[in-house]
């Protein structure tokens, strides 16, 4: 009785409200439907699915995703783990860095945005009259105004934004780690490279795949920064899958279609989630249950 | 360490230099973008496009008192406050109940009800906001504060469950036996005993249930028709269309915008990062 | 006994859930009929007359109908272009909508009344709607019923600063595409950039494929092409190869592909600070120019879209639209009455006065005092024929869909076949 009236508020809301939606979503995208009236008729089968395989612009939000993960795995991560290392070091004023660096975490996605459209302007922006200043002008640019150079606009931003979230669960994986480890093997006349690559990184692991797992859901499901920012533009240069469906859902009024970005969204992000518990996060998480296992 | 160093004096000294100066690079480059925004909006739009990277000259405040003295902005805040509090006690709330459940009860089904509420970390908004319209629509609660309130509160459940149940699992079990035998009922040991001593917990989800509703802008954006239901990130994303041609309003507008944000992340900051990584370091 | 009441509390907390969903569904219903007359009502404005010298003037005469009927308030929002279309979509699928909307009439207003949240005002308005001239009101009667009334018409043509076409060469606009095309090439020659386009709006990049459609394939197979909706027509390609090779001559300023329409650097301000030599824009072209940027003054000046040599279309077909108010489904009376008010040959000579509407009620055609305003006032009163904006004039889908294949074409992403292909097959979709 108790267990079952504890449970139920959760269970009604998250039934409701998370599940029904997804099960909605997945209804719906078997039909052409322009949104209006309660439900969904007219069934057109696979349609919306085969047609979002021959739309450029949904095959190019899957490419341009799969190259945010890429820039999050090559750069991004690494940098944010560079930091890391580089604030775990004794010196003055860490603390004020830590707090300086995750600040932009903190800010919303729109004013993140809003501002750096701003700072991006081809015309006035901070970023070219910087640029001047310092006698680069080679490198002035339209940044988001041009295809060619909007995806790496929107790299610089993202890493501005999110770079210190990676960076605080570095750290606190880091921190994790006794000292005596490195240290030992300092002392055993390891290089500080030799250190990092044998001992510091294997005990990171399970930070490093917990950043990345987070790394990857967070780019399929991407839509406030790009939207505010560039609209997905220009021409569809740095549009994602939740702007497309955006786009569809609200703008077209082609609610079906729509329905199917979203549940291939779906689709993609519990693929990759279980694919990536079972073969990657295995060894954590067992570790974890152990773990609890041993303190009970 | 110390005995490592003291064969390279040289590099005793160097080191921290090289040290501080790429955190100082760094440093400049997390800063710039907001102090360029601080600094824009007492700028007039002229001297924003004369000059764009020194100090206003002069300082014009309108700008920022312009903002101020509009009860937009103000009904934004609070808007957001309203909504952030709501989400997060209805949260807190919902998950604590259930988190309790499944920390300290054995029952059938158990693993697996909470795989199903775990798994809903991989589903934020985005994925489900076309369908939670239609819903939301269905139910009337479409330009209606809870029409944003309780979709953010079951999206929030899965990470509030996890953290919480693991620290209610923390708690020893002779605890527990020692208050029934005082007499407390289950719900009793819950209210009495296990909410007081869960409160660093309770802080970090209640946090974290803050920052997210607070930033939230997808779900207030399709939501809200009637500009006095705006949240900040969507009246912030429309007054930049709105005075398009008035850069260094725009840019007022949103240093102000931030300020409710940073001034929380001041006094919350260990809670928030405590909860994000336990929060993914265990989940 | 604890137990009961937790018990209790829990189901308490859960009926609130459940009753938060349902109860505000019920909403009040627009109170109908006279007695509502002495009622407190308000009337929900949403324009996007968000800018000098509009602005203050619909807020004093919604100031000036509260002050005659205290028993209304209206409350007005005044959004800008582009967030009042963004918000317009969601406020149409949530079923409710403001009392008084902006619309430019056409599949777009359709749509909305189909969704029925434009109310049909047919009887509403109709001891007034004699006082419209007819080109004007057409856009937003549909299948025989009124859905809104216009503001404002006018049509879209390029404005030119005659200072920078003088520099180049130039003594008269041209009349033809050729003479366009070498326009352009002179104007590059003499180190101006030729055209100012708001490429991330999209919506003026349609303008040159509409155009170049109507001028080659004719304004007659343009609707047909609308109505079985098939754009499959050797015309319609060869509209967008004329675009491709204007596209190629790069005419336009730097970084347009990511421009808007009224941001500080967008589309206006460049032709506004004189750093472009042509904009294709409709008639408040001048209002936002001063703006964002300054008044070019006398140097501003507009010629209609240029003829094709060989094409089926009239060099007098006019292309463009105007403004006007849909009535939301559940309005109170008032807010027709209000649209009444505002459009009084009285108020409408003061909104006409401002230099940035163009007379829709008959007899005050002589309002007209802007230089530039009497310019599209004088072209379109010659025109042959009348087109709407396509973007509008269609369903949402595919409206948006020729906005996007036609900045992809001007991009040079897509190639003219391909644009005719995509807005065909999303035509079909429909």
């Amino acid at each position: 009785m108790t267990i079952v009236l504890f449970i139920l508020p959760a269970l009604v809301l998250f039934m409701l409200l998370v599940l029904a939606p997804i099960a909605l979503a997945a209804y719906s995208s078997f039909f052409k439907w322009n949104g209006f009236g309660l439900f969904p008729t007219n069934f057109i089968g696979l349609d919306n699915f085969t047609r979002l395989l021959e739309d450029e612009v949904f095959l190019g939000d899957l490419w341009r995703g799969l190259l945010l993960i890429i820039f999050s795995l090559v750069i991004q991560l690494p940098l944010a783990l560079a930091i890391a290392l580089l604030l775990n070091q004794k010196m003055r004023g860490r603390a004020f860095y830590r707090l300086l660096f995750f600040m932009p975490y903190v800010l919303s996605e729109v004013i993140t945005a809003v501002l750096f459209t701003m700072i991006l302007s081809p015309e006035r922006g901070l970023a070219n009259e910087l640029l001047a200043f310092v006698g680069l002008e080679s490198l002035e640019s339209t940044f988001l105004s041009e295809p060619s150079t909007v995806m790496y606009s929107l790299m610089i931003v993202m890493t501005w934004k999110y770079f210190g979230f990676h960076m605080i669960l570095y750290l606190a994986g880091r921190q994790s780690i006794p000292n005596e480890l490195t240290e030992a093997a300092q002392i055993d006349g390891a290089t500080p490279w030799r250190v990092f690559w044998h001992v510091t990184l294997p005990l990171l692991g399970p930070t490093i795949r917990i950043t990345i797992f987070l790394s990857v859901i967070g780019t399929i499901q991407l839509f406030d920064l790009v939207y505010v920012l560039t609209g997905g533009g220009p021409v569809h240069a740095s549009e994602t899958m939740g702007v497309t469906m955006y786009e569809f859902g609200f703008k077209r009024f082609q609610v079906g279609y729509a329905s199917a970005i979203s549940v291939v969204m779906f689709l993609l992000s519990l693929v990759f989630a279980i694919g990536y518990q079972r073969f990657v996060m295995r060894r954590d998480t067992e570790g974890a249950i152990t773990n609890m296992r041993a303190k009970r | 360490m110390s005995t490592h160093a003291r064969d390279k004096p040289a590099i005793q000294v160097v080191r921290p230099i090289a040290l501080h100066t790429v955190v100082i690079v760094i440093g400049i480059f997390v800063l710039l973008p907001i102090l360029y925004g601080v600094l824009g909006g007492f700028k007039n739009n002229q001297q924003l496009s004369t000059n764009p990277i020194g100090l206003p000259s002069p300082w014009v405040p309108s700008n920022y008192t312009d903002v101020l003295l509009s009860g937009d902005f103000w009904i934004q805040v609070w808007n957001s406050s309203f909504i952030a509090l709501a989400t997060t006690f209805i949260t807190v709330g919902v998950s604590a109940l259930a988190a309790f459940v499944f920390a300290r009860f054995a029952f059938r089904g158990r693993e697996f009800l909470f795989t199903v509420f775990a798994a809903g970390l991989m589903f934020p908004f985005a994925v489900a906001i076309l369908p939670l319209f239609l819903l939301l629509r269905f139910f009337g609660l479409l330009n209606n504060p809870l029409g944003v309130i309780l979709p953010q509160a079951a999206f929030g459940l899965s990470l509030t469950i996890i953290i919480l149940r693991q620290f209610f699992r923390s708690i020893p079990g002779e605890i527990e036996e020692a208050a029934t035998l005082d007499g407390c009922t289950p719900f009793g040991f819950f209210w009495r005993i296990l909410l007081p001593m869960a409160r660093p917990a309770l802080a970090t989800v209640s946090v974290l249930a803050i920052v997210g509703s607070w930033n939230n802008f997808f779900l207030p954006l399709v939501v809200f028709n009637d500009p006095g239901l705006w949240t900040l990130p969507v009246g912030v994303q429309q007054f930049q269309g709105q005075y398009s041609s008035d850069t260094a309003r725009i840019l007022a507008y949103v240093v102000l915008a931030m300020v409710p944000a940073l001034a929380f992340y001041s006094v919350a900051e260990r809670h928030l990062v405590g909860g994000l990584t336990t929060g993914s370091t265990k989940g | 006994m604890s137990l009961t009441r937790r018990g209790v509390v829990t189901l308490a907390a859960t009926a609130l859930l459940l009753a938060g969903c349902g109860s505000s569904g019920e909403e009040t219903p627009a109170p109908g009929g006279s007695a509502a007359a002495q009622e407190k009502v308000t009337v929900e404005w949403w324009h996007i007359q968000n800018i000098e010298p509009m602005q203050p003037v619909w807020e004093a005469m919604a100031k000036e109908y509260m002050a005659a009927n205290p028993n209304v308030t209206i409350n007005i929002t005044a959004l800008e272009n582009e967030a009042f279309k963004a918000k317009m979509t969601t406020v149409a699928q949530s079923g409710e909508s403001p009392d008084i909307y902006q619309t430019w009439g056409g599949g777009v207003l359709q749509q909305q009344a189909d969704a029925g949240i434009a109310k049909d005002i047919t009887a509403d308005i109709a001891s007034w709607a004699d006082t419209i001239t007819p080109a004007a009101a057409a856009a937003y009667k549909l299948n025989g019923k009124t859905y809104g009334v216009p503001y404002d018409i006018g049509m879209v043509g390029f404005w030119y600063n005659k200072a920078l076409f003088a520099k180049a060469g130039i003594t008269a606009p041209p009349a033809t595409w050729t003479e366009f095309i070498d326009d352009v090439k002179k104007l590059q020659a003499a180190g101006i950039t030729p055209l100012s386009l708001a490429g991330k709006a999209k919506w003026p990049g349609h303008y040159y494929w509409a155009y170049l459609a109507m001028r080659i394939a004719g304004l007659d197979a343009l609707k047909q092409a609308a109505a079985a909706k098939s754009f499959d027509n050797p015309d319609f390609i060869a509209a967008g190869q004329k675009l491709k090779e204007l596209a190629d001559l790069k005419p336009f300023q730097n970084g347009f592909l990511g421009a808007n329409y009224d941001t500080p650097d967008g589309q206006a301000a460049t032709m506004g600070n004189g750093k472009a030599a042509m904009e294709l824009m409709g008639q408040w072209a001048p209002t936002v120019q001063k703006d964002t940027a300054k008044d070019l003054g006398e140097d501003l000046a507009f010629f209609p879209f240029p003829m094709v040599e060989g094409g089926k279309g009239s060099a007098t077909d006019a292309f463009g639209g105007g403004g006007g108010f849909a009535v939301g489904a559940d309005a109170p009376p008032a807010a027709t009455d209000f649209l009444k008010f505002i459009l009084s040959a009285e108020n409408h000579r003061k909104e006409i006065a401002t230099g940035a509407l163009l007379p829709v009620i008959k007899g005050t055609e002589d309002a007209v005092t802007s230089r530039t305003g009497k310019m599209v006032a004088d072209t379109l009163a010659q025109a042959t024929d009348f087109q709407l904006y396509l973007d509008q004039a269609y369903p949402p889908a595919v409206g948006q869909q020729v906005n996007d294949s036609v900045a992809e074409l001007i991009a040079g992403t897509k190639s003219p076949e391909e644009v005719v292909k995509a807005i065909t097959e999303t035509a079909q979709s429909e």
